[in-house]
């Protein structure tokens, strides 16, 4: 396993690797997560009235796994850097629990409500739940450099 | 410059530049606007480029994601401001962040351009507009990889301690 060795690991004997996976990282969750959170603010009745949300899903879709194949990309590249550090970090467990959450719910639950013809309840309720775990797994990635 | 160390000594910025929680909560919410505002900026782009939401004509996905587009560059430029205010001094002599100001600058350059002859000039405009983002993500993210070297510190005055 030289490859999970940090120090053997090529992408820690350049100074350039790491910062660019994680440009690409942050393009591509904003990518994902920008456009779930498009059809999370329809489900909320907060705007792009003029399409419903199957419709907002349909034309998203495509960008969003895009988005979620490259940031779970760059991201395992970004943990192989140091994966004994990342593992025993509690910001990182937590936002890897998010992740998982978020993950299943996207494409059960809220898909289900977004692709049927829901209750303004039922769309405002799923549209916080997917909102809420989004950004806390933002905050998790952003928390492992600071405890 | 001692202008910028008063400013991040202002008791406002040290006291988010100090503590445990203020500083990554708020670098975490800068990182979730561009998370949600970031789709609706890309996804404008790429129907203008006539690569999503195809089935509805341009102008209207413009209208409808303009409000969103204003909300998230607030949250996104207040964030930013908090940021660079609590640690002004290294901000000032990281050309990282020069250069993220001055993408900054130009996009607001091709708002003006681009804000009534979109219809025109289509693709310049998201490919423009593209580019232009990605750069300030980059160069924002770089900010954090400069080492100041000691030219750009020699105007810091050495603080002594209290006897």
């Amino acid at each position: 396993m030289q490859a999970f060795d940090p120090s053997t690991n090529p992408l820690n004997n350049n100074e350039w690797s790491f910062p660019l996976l994680e440009i690409i990282h942050i393009v591509s969750f904003a990518m994902s997560i920008g456009t779930i959170a498009i059809v999370d603010m329809r489900l909320l009745g907060l705007g792009m009235w003029h399409r419903t949300s199957a419709q907002l899903v349909k034309s998203t879709e495509l960008w969003t796994q895009f988005g979620i194949l490259l940031a779970v990309m760059s991201g395992i590249f970004l943990v192989s850097t140091d994966p004994a550090n990342y593992l025993h970090n509690r910001a990182f467990r937590f936002k890897i629990a998010c992740f998982l959450v978020a993950i299943v719910y996207n494409y059960t639950l809220h898909l289900k409500v977004a692709m049927s013809e829901h209750s303004a309840f039922a769309g405002r309720l799923a549209g916080t739940l997917s909102l809420a775990l989004w950004i806390a797994v933002v905050f998790g990635g952003i928390f492992y450099a600071f405890i | 410059m001692p202008l910028f160390e008063s400013i991040q000594n202002l008791t406002f910025f040290s006291t988010i530049r100090e503590s445990a929680l203020a500083y990554p909560v708020i670098l975490a919410t800068h990182l979730s606007c561009i998370a949600m505002f970031g789709g609706t900026i890309l996804m404008t782009d790429l129907r203008l480029l006539g690569l999503a939401m195809t089935d509805q004509p341009a102008s209207d996905v413009l209208v409808q994601f303009r409000n969103w587009k204003r909300i998230g560059f607030v949250m996104m430029a207040v964030s930013g401001l908090l940021l660079a205010g609590s640690k002004a001094e290294t901000y000032y002599a990281n050309p990282y962040f020069h250069l993220k100001l001055v993408l900054l600058a130009l996009v607001g350059m091709h708002a003006l351009a681009f804000r009534r002859c979109v219809h025109r000039t289509p693709k310049l405009a998201a490919c423009l507009s593209l580019a232009l983002w990605l750069g300030i993500v980059s160069f924002g993210r770089l900010i954090a990889y400069y080492e100041p070297t000691s030219r750009d510190l020699a105007h810091t005055v050495p603080r002594t301690e209290p006897p």
